[in-house]
């Protein structure tokens, strides 16, 4: 009856320093300033190392990233695709956020001296939510543990002593808290106790195994130090250890590229020292920071093609070694980036293919990183390997990658109605052809298809023929910015004077260079994939397949129409148009795996595991179904030569071939 | 040492077949609008060239004949995979002269050049193939020769050079000044230039003689001029000759082919 | 005075082949109804049994020089010992073989005489009173008519452009020609002859042989080796036996393999893809063996044989050793 009287009569709240003598408060405080200068002492040195990179504009536009901040930190868009993964993540995320709310509001009732913590808001957010949020906290860290240390996911290593220690530091915080929630509970006879159903527990058990009251004072007293200790060791490793990514990822977040993910910078070859990345300095402010977001997660190498066909390339690696000497030389490290610090052999083998960034959680950029330092290694160094040296050899005395290639650039044009702008036939759109489809006979039923079905859209389309030449995309991606700059400056000037302004593309590499890389050397267009055209005319009904394919069809996405460019959705609406049946493979639209050409490795001679192309062939053979489509000219020759070798029964086509079937069947 | 390597523009050898063609006025590869490139063995000749330079010091010096207008590429690589200095003597008519006037011009154009230890050339044209441009020089400036060497090393005062033969090696003691002929070989892969020398090059001293000049200062030494008749194309059907019977007579009528062909 | 001369060496101790081969260019220019000698260079008791065999292959006179400077690859002794011969024998018509030696002396000796020259013939006739050399050029692409009119004139036969000739006896003399070289004065001296089977890259090898899928496993390519051996060739693949293991993968041909272009190019057991094709579209002659009559190969190749190459390239190894005589 007393205690229901005085329940109605007091306030809500508890003692903050509860059976904390008051020279231990001042213990305390010291302490804290000394966790928090070390937690800004390490800060400071990373800052200093971020400085040493070159500018890089990121913060703007403001509100899409702050969109992107909300998305994938609050909601964990990324960490989810690792289903199980990201909901114990999220579950310690939004633990660790409520309980450090609850300490802000601590500090500002105590210290600032801003009476919240008391009433109702005492009760259901300090005590109950606090309580239940420590809960959850407390199972997503379990989960981590046995996810690592008893289940063994291979993703996640085991052998590093830090991973250990971070996860029971956080475990044994959680504890030691519900413990000293307990015990102060049991001590001051907390007449609120119900409010936090996990202290009240531990209060009943203290009671139930009749600890005196010296006994509780005791061991509050003690875990409250051992809590406070642990709570100060936290605060101060973050910078010195993966836990950086506290602070960190939600910053690099909001700095992610927005679009053109892939992209490099232009040199000024008149004004710059350095061609590449030799040194940290040669890098971005941006490019020095992610090396120090990395969470060491390994989601990144482990959808990595290259990695996991057997290549000396991990991309966790990459960036963690750049860490690591980072940090080892204070940003100031004499060694060459590549070569040294990273192995030319894990450089040579990334296709850019942008898996590794779409999945890190914390949008780390690997590949510009990659190209950074193979520029080095060609312009600086003239060290590549001697097939992709070939390939450039080729570009610069032919205008084309492709040594050996028996066809000239118009060799398919027999016998196809076209427009020649070099015969002055104006036409509305270009048709860039590209080498890949020009020079390679599996092309060219696609290219004429193509050609058909615009035709029949009423569409008006002119080609370059001969003064066509590579985009100089291989150039790039190879590391040989001197040469793309040339050849970029060349068909630059060529469109120019035919007054080009609207391209359509067949391949996804010249849609991408055209669309992000020619306007940083002032060439602006309007470019479309040829799949997003024959969508809209699709959709405008300009193009009626008149039949559907009677096959089942799964799409290959190329990497670069889709996570270069993120369009995944307009060669589907195709095959929705022409196909009876589609289905997609495991690895489909953000999350497809590599045909193994990109990178300029088309040109490269692939030594070491299990080809690339396929892994790819099996997994569209797994699905079932007759027909693997794809919308990229490489893609196409590397899956016709893999689905032979693998003697998989299904075939590859291109997106506008089938279009042709279609359009045929119904005629 | 003093390096002269001789190089030569011609057509791009791995031109796809549909673009090769004859031109009946002059009865030489049409080269309108087909890309040029430096010979191939003349390139592998820059390399050895180079590496010398890279291990015993000297110089080296890119001579070439032939229209100026067209040999610009050639020379810009050449001196941005590290030559010295460069010299053209520009000559329109250089398509059309056989080996023996052209080696003629350049024996008048290297004497003018002065002293040199080594002159470099490849072993045989990518176009014409007559492996008579090396021995001629040598024969012109009164200078040792050895042909399709393919390493050369600095032993005393002389050279060790590799030559390859019909049964393997043969290592060849020469006295400078000579003039070798180089052929490909693991070794001498020509070099890709780095950027900035590819940007530096362009500050390198390149020389331009009119051939008139040149021509003028030329002996009257060498062989004779012969008349090119013409130059065909052999019948070639686009379709695959079949061999019938069974494997025996199959392998017997194949040798036979081939020996026509004048392969065995 | 001089006729055709051939230049006959045997810097080996016995005569050697080519030497007969340009007997047979000689008998060629008889319409110029010059007689045929021979300078006859090398070292050795092989030398009189060289002579004899000129003889029985119609050649008269044979000039016969022995000196132990004359041996393998020694083309400036070759040139000091033909001075005091060709004076004595005042030639029109020299034919040289365009061998390691050849290619080295011809051309200094036409420059020497102030001849008319050409070089790498592939076949020698006489028109009237001209001499017409055709030679292979652009890769062996095209073919070139020279005419030489001037005398002397000096050729260089590329060897095995002609066949020996058959045997036509005559009563011959030999003239021993002294000749005294200064070895310390020759400007260029073989040191070491290394006999080793020039390892030809795949880029520098004038036939090459290329193993595929068909050959079913790494033992087919000892087969092949063998038949290089044979041709003076080098062995490639295809990308399926590098995939495989059966082979290393420096010995790839095609796009992201070596690209070659060899005079000769036979591909056994390969199918043709496109990105193989790339690598050998240089090929002067392309010839196929493959059991499939539809495989894209046969599409590029010049000449092509249906059948299994278990049975085909043994035949065809058989054939060669008989042309070779060993």
């Amino acid at each position: 009856m007393a205690a229901v009287e005085a329940q109605t009569l007091i306030t809500p709240t508890r003692e903050v320093f509860w059976n904390v003598p008051p020279a231990g408060v001042v213990v305390m405080y010291l302490l804290a300033f000394a966790a928090l200068g070390v937690f800004a002492y390490g800060l400071a040195r990373h800052v200093r190392m971020w400085r040493r990179g070159r500018p890089a504009a990121r913060l703007h536009p403001v509100g899409p990233r702050l969109a992107a901040v909300v998305r994938h930190v609050l909601a964990h868009g990324r960490l989810l695709v690792d289903r199980v993964a990201g909901v114990y993540h999220l579950a310690f995320f939004w633990g660790f956020v409520a309980l450090f709310a609850g300490t802000t509001v601590v500090f500002i009732h105590q210290d600032l001296h801003l009476r919240i913590m008391q009433g109702p808001f005492y009760l259901y957010f300090q005590s109950a939510t606090l309580d239940v949020m420590g809960v959850v906290a407390t199972a997503g860290v379990t989960a981590a543990l046995v996810a690592r240390y008893l289940l063994r996911v291979p993703r996640l290593r085991r052998g590093v002593l830090a991973d250990a220690v971070i996860l029971w530091l956080f475990a044994l915080i959680l504890v030691s808290g519900f413990l000293v929630e307990g015990l102060r509970i049991a001590g001051t006879a907390d007449p609120w106790a119900a409010w936090s159903p996990v202290g009240h527990g531990v209060a009943r058990l203290v009671r139930a195994i009749g600890m005196s009251e010296a006994a509780v004072r005791l061991s509050h007293s003690w875990l409250w130090w051992v809590h406070f200790a642990l709570a100060m060791v936290f605060i101060a490793y973050i910078p010195f250890s993966k836990l950086f990514h506290l602070v960190l990822a939600p910053l690099n977040t909001y700095l992610q590229p927005l679009q053109n993910p892939g992209g490099v910078s232009l040199i000024d070859f008149e004004r710059s020292e350095r061609f590449g990345a030799s040194a940290f300095t040669d890098l971005t402010w941006k490019d020095l920071f992610d090396l120090d977001v990395c969470t060491e997660c390994g989601r990144c190498t482990a959808v990595c093609p290259a990695s996991t066909t057997g290549k000396p390339l991990s991309p966790m690696n990459v960036i963690l070694d750049l860490r690591d000497e980072m940090t080892r030389s204070a940003g100031a490290s004499r060694r060459l980036l590549a070569g040294s610090v990273i192995k030319p052999e894990a450089l040579w083998a990334c296709t850019t293919c942008l898996a590794c960034m779409e999945a890190c959680p914390v949008f780390i950029e690997h590949v510009p990183k990659i190209v950074e330092l193979r520029r080095h290694l060609v312009m600086e160094q003239a060290s590549i390997p001697e097939t992709m040296a070939d390939a450039l050899r080729s570009l610069e005395v032919r205008g084309h990658p492709f040594r050996g290639a028996a066809l000239s650039r118009t060799a398919w044009v027999e016998g196809v109605d076209v427009r020649r702008l070099a015969q002055g036939q104006g036409a509305e759109w270009l048709l860039w052809v590209g080498c890949a489809a020009a020079l390679n006979e599996r092309n060219h039923p696609p290219l004429r298809a193509l050609l058909r079905a615009l035709a029949a859209a009423g569409v008006e389309v002119g080609i370059l023929g001969e003064e066509e030449t590579c985009t100089g995309d291989p150039a790039r991606r190879m590391g040989n910015e001197y040469l793309f700059q040339t050849m970029a400056r060349q068909n630059i000037e060529t469109l120019a004077r035919y007054g080009v302004t609207k391209i359509v593309t067949l391949c996804p590499h010249c849609y991408n260079t055209f669309r992000h890389e020619y306007p940083q050397l002032g060439g602006r267009y309007e470019v479309w994939h040829h799949t997003q055209l024959l969508a809209r005319l699709i959709d405008e009904g300009r193009i009626k397949p008149g039949g559907a394919v009677a096959a089942t069809i799964t799409f290959h996405d190329p990497c670069y129409l889709g996570r270069h460019n993120g369009e995944y959705e307009a060669p589907r609406r195709v095959l929705g148009a022409v196909a009876t049946g589609t289905v997609e493979m495991a690895q489909c639209r953000e999350h497809s795996f590599c045909c193994g050409a990109g990178g300029g490795l088309y040109w490269a001679e692939e030594r070491v595991g299990q080809r690339v192309s396929h892994v790819r062939a099996r997994q569209a053979a797994d699905t079932g179904a007759q027909v693997v489509a794809t919308a990229c000219p490489f893609c196409l020759l590397m899956l016709e030569d893999a689905a032979a070798a693998v003697e998989s029964p299904v075939r590859p086509m291109d997106v506008a071939e089938l279009v042709g079937r279609a359009l045929a069947e119904g005629s | 040492m003093d390096i002269v390597v001789c190089l030569k523009q011609v057509v791009d050898p791995e031109l796809p077949a549909r673009d090769f063609a004859i031109d009946p006025a002059t009865q030489r590869q049409v080269r309108e609008g087909r890309p040029l490139v430096i010979s191939t063995y003349d390139e592998n000749a820059l390399e050895v060239a180079l590496q010398l330079k890279d291990r015993i010091g000297g110089k080296v010096t890119v001579l070439t004949l032939g229209p100026a207008a067209a040999s610009g590429d050639a020379i810009r690589l050449a001196l941005a995979m590290g030559a010295d200095e460069a010299v053209v003597v520009d000559d329109s008519e250089a398509p059309q002269r056989l080996g023996a006037a052209k080696a003629r011009l350049l024996a008048a154009a290297l004497r003018r050049l002065g002293r040199f230890d080594l002159v470099l050339c490849g072993c045989e044209s990518a176009d014409w193939v007559e492996r008579v441009v090396g021995p001629l020089l040598a024969e012109a400036l009164q200078a040792a020769c050895v042909t399709f060497v393919s390493r050369i090393e600095q032993v005393d005062g002389t050279l060790l050079v590799r030559r390859l033969a019909d049964e393997g090696f043969h290592l060849v003691e020469v006295r400078p000044p000579a003039v070798l002929a180089v052929t490909s070989d693991e070794s001498n892969r020509p070099r890709l230039p780095k950027v900035k020398d590819i940007m530096t090059a362009r500050r390198k001293p390149v020389h331009t003689w009119p051939v008139a000049e040149v021509a003028g200062q030329a002996g009257e030494e060498g062989p004779l001029e012969v008349e090119v008749r013409q130059v065909t194309l052999p019948e070639r059907t686009a379709r695959c000759e079949f061999l019938s019977g069974d494997p025996g007579e199959q392998a017997a009528a194949l040798v036979q082919r081939l020996r026509e062909l004048k392969l065995l | 005075m001089g006729g055709v001369c051939v230049i006959a060496t045997a810097l080996e101790g016995t005569l050697s082949r080519s030497s007969l081969e340009l007997v047979g260019s000689a008998r060629a220019l008889q319409p110029l109804g010059l007689e045929t000698a021979a300078a006859l260079l090398g070292h050795g008791p092989g030398l009189a049994g060289a002579a004899a065999e000129l003889h029985r292959h119609g050649v008269g006179v044979v000039y016969r020089c022995d000196h132990p400077l004359l041996t393998a690859g020694q083309s400036d002794a070759v040139l000091a010992a033909l001075q005091p011969v060709l004076a004595r024998a005042q030639p029109q018509v020299l034919l040289v073989a365009a061998d390691t030696v050849g290619r080295e002396v011809a051309p200094r000796l036409a420059a020497r005489l102030r001849a008319s020259l050409a070089t790498e013939c592939v076949q020698v006739e006489a028109a009237q009173d001209a001499i017409v050399a055709r030679r292979q050029v652009y890769g062996g692409r095209a073919l070139a008519t020279l005419v030489l009119r001037a005398r002397p004139a000096v050729l260089s036969v590329k060897p095995r452009a002609l066949d020996v000739p058959d045997p036509a006896p005559v009563d011959g003399r030999v003239e021993d020609v002294e000749v005294s070289i200064d070895s310390e004065a020759l400007p260029a001296r073989v040191r070491q002859v290394l006999r080793e089977q020039a390892e030809f890259g795949l880029e520098e090898a004038q036939v090459v042989i290329g193993g595929g899928r068909g050959l079913g496993g790494p033992e087919g390519f000892a087969l092949l080796r063998e038949l290089a051996h044979l041709m003076g060739g080098a062995v490639g693949a295809s990308r399926p036996p590098t995939d495989a293991g059966w082979v290393p993968v420096s010995w790839q041909i095609g796009q992201t393999g070596k690209t070659i272009r060899p005079a000769l190019y036979i591909a056994v057991g390969i199918s043709g893809a496109t990105q193989h094709i790339a690598g050998v579209s240089g090929s002067r002659t392309i010839v196929a063996i493959n059991r499939d009559p539809e495989a894209p190969i046969f599409s590029v190749a010049h000449l092509g044989i249906v059948g299994d190459y278990r049975e085909v390239v043994p035949a065809l190894i058989a054939r060669v050793k008989e042309l070779r005589g060993t």
